[in-house]
């Protein structure tokens, strides 16, 4: 049997309760507020004057210049569930990639695994391929619960499809946390402070880019900040080219954490120094 | 494997490592021969765990080269780990997972068929390990015990054990002893690192002891003991007066040890007995034992703990 496919097999079945463990929330999070879209368009009259009397800080918070599309089907989904989505996952993608092969290392269960006949390379792409999988399976179950919070909603009509849109987004967005997590843990000491540079990423990221409409001195910063490549308004359009290029970022990243992978001295457990394995001394 | 009979086992050959500026090993030379059992000993931190993870590439050198089974194992990892069996020194696994689970996993990364499967549920059943296990229901001597299976169940031609017998009972420690030997005569070269020198000495061909990143002895274990001095207890009778001064003069002999009341010498003998025997004959002796130093004493005297390191002597690497 292919090793590839043997390690990939293996490391998506470990994954299985983090898969529940994101992902029924996250499908009862589109059940539970999706249906709150017919209570807010009933008092759209009186919510609307609301809204735009809001100073603009204030109102970069829920959405900015297209705060007022949540009294729409499209943009009540994107304002009041896809737009906290990215620092969720966000989140689950730091903590995930920076242990994708840190956490093992630190456990002590890496170098026993590698020393069997499996190549650098094979570990390595097996666990990515692994968690892609399990990415796209929490996302699958968001999706799932999105659909039914539509379904219940008795004024929504969308088709599936539309619906999926700007979960390419989120699992674009995702992906780069991962990838820049696990890219991290190969140079820092811990699997922890990867994760933690990371999660201060997505916060920081969700912060600048949501001020950045507001504030126009935060522009040219929110331009490094990975959630301004994101689309929670997709349902409405989906851009090509944010989404190539955060996923060419990604891509670059994920590359850098196989050459470190490939570099590095295999821990025999617990946490190590700061080492920058693409310069060897 | 498509790799020259005659090549040895393991050649290392000045081997260095350092873990920041910290100096694991310094330019060691090692040759382990096929078909050998090969011992390899030293106090914690001496760099033996080191040397053993240079083999298998979970660690790079910072100068020298490694071949095993004739390959370079930065260069061909993988065929070189095809043909070894390893068991870390501090071995740990997943532990959410049963030990069947485990052993199928590593069982299929090494491509291992049916005979495979076989062999891991015999060794199972000969360590009394229950497979249906989860690995966090496991004392540390039955975790111990997965580590075996998982090196030994694909018959290797070339075992690397990181202190095998470690938390296991009396009675698995001889089973696991008797699997190495076992191994020899298949034909396996098996290199191991202990601190239970009596089962070096019991099971290995040839020995190298490692001290502070540098090989300091290398030999076949019966030489090593036998080209030693001997050991020697003498008792007198009470209220007998030894000069002690007329024993030391003598040449060869060291006298190592004093009771408190005057009656018993330890002495350590590398010369002619013959002289010895004649002075001890003016003194009413009241018995006489006489040995050779085991491992461990052999081990010992490289760090110092018998005085007059010469007479215990040291040997350059092979």
């Amino acid at each position: 049997m292919n090793k590839f496919y043997i390690i990939t097999r293996y490391s998506f079945r470990r994954s299985v309760w983090a898969i529940i463990g994101w992902g029924i929330p996250l499908m009862l999070l589109g059940i539970i507020t999706i249906p709150f879209y017919d209570l807010v368009a009933e008092n759209e009259r009186q919510l609307r004057p609301v809204l735009e009397n809001l100073k603009p800080l204030v109102k970069s918070f829920i959405g900015g210049d297209e705060a007022e599309q949540i009294f729409t089907p499209e943009g009540f989904i994107s304002l009041r569930y896809f737009a906290f989505l990215p620092v969720i996952l966000g989140i689950y993608g730091s903590v995930s990639g920076s242990g994708l092969l840190a956490a093992d290392e630190e456990r002590g269960i890496l170098d026993f695994v590698l020393a069997h006949p499996v190549s650098r390379g094979q570990l390595f792409w097996g666990r990515v391929i692994s968690f892609t999988a399990s990415l796209l399976c929490i996302i699958g179950l968001g999706w799932l619960g999105l659909w039914i919070g539509v379904a219940k909603a008795g004024s929504m009509n969308f088709p599936p499809f539309q619906l999926l849109l700007p979960y390419l987004s989120v699992f674009a967005v995702t992906w780069f946390f991962a990838c820049f997590s696990l890219a991290l843990s190969m140079c820092v000491p811990s699997r922890s402070s990867a994760a933690m540079i990371s999660g201060i990423l997505v916060l920081a990221g969700y912060i600048i880019t949501t001020l950045a409409k507001a504030i126009k001195g935060l522009e040219n910063w929110a331009v490094f900040s990975p959630l301004t490549y994101y689309q929670s308004n997709a349902m409405m359009g989906f851009e090509i080219v944010p989404f190539i290029k955060l996923f060419l970022v990604t891509l670059v990243l994920l590359f850098l954490a196989r050459i470190g992978f490939g570099l590095r001295d295999i821990r025999v457990a617990g946490d190590g120094g700061w080492k920058l394995p693409f310069i060897r001394g | 494997m498509n790799d020259k009979e005659s090549d040895p086992a393991i050649h290392v050959n000045n081997l260095s490592k350092s873990y920041g500026s910290f100096l694991a090993l310094k330019g060691i030379d090692l040759i382990v021969n096929r078909g050998e059992v090969f011992g390899f000993l030293g106090p914690n931190g001496a760099g033996k765990t080191t040397a053993i993870r240079c083999m298998l590439d979970l660690i790079r050198p910072d100068a020298g080269t490694v071949s095993v089974l004739g390959k370079n194992p930065q260069s061909d990892p993988v065929a070189v780990r095809e043909y070894c069996g390893y068991l870390p020194g501090e071995l740990r696994l997943d532990e959410n997972i049963s030990v069947h689970s485990v052993l199928e996993f590593l069982r299929e990364l090494r491509g291992g068929g049916e005979n495979c499967h076989i062999r891991a549920k015999e060794l199972a059943d000969r360590l009394d390990l229950n497979v249906k296990s989860k690995i966090k229901n496991l004392s540390k001597g039955n975790k111990q015990k997965v580590g075996i299976i998982a090196a030994f169940m694909h018959c290797p031609d070339l075992l690397l054990l990181d202190e095998p017998t470690s938390g296991l009972d009396p009675l698995i420690q001889q089973t696991v002893l008797e699997m190495v030997k076992e191994s020899r005569r298949s034909g396996a070269t098996v290199f191991f690192s202990s601190h239970v020198l009596a089962e070096v000495q019991a099971v290995a061909d040839r020995v190298a002891i490692i001290r502070e990143g540098q090989i300091v002895e290398v030999g076949e274990t019966s030489s090593l003991l036998s080209g030693r001095a001997w050991k020697m207890k003498v008792m007198f009778a009470e209220n007998t007066v030894v000069r002690t001064e007329e024993i030391e003069a003598l040449s060869g002999i060291l006298l190592d040890e004093v009771s408190s009341d005057g009656r018993e010498l330890k002495l350590i003998v590398d010369g002619e007995m013959d002289e010895l025997i004649k002075v001890l004959a003016g003194y009413h002796v009241e018995s006489i034992e006489t040995g050779r130093p085991d491992l461990e004493e052999v081990f010992l005297s490289y760090y110092g703990k018998v005085r007059e390191r010469d007479h215990l002597g040291g040997k350059g690497n092979e």
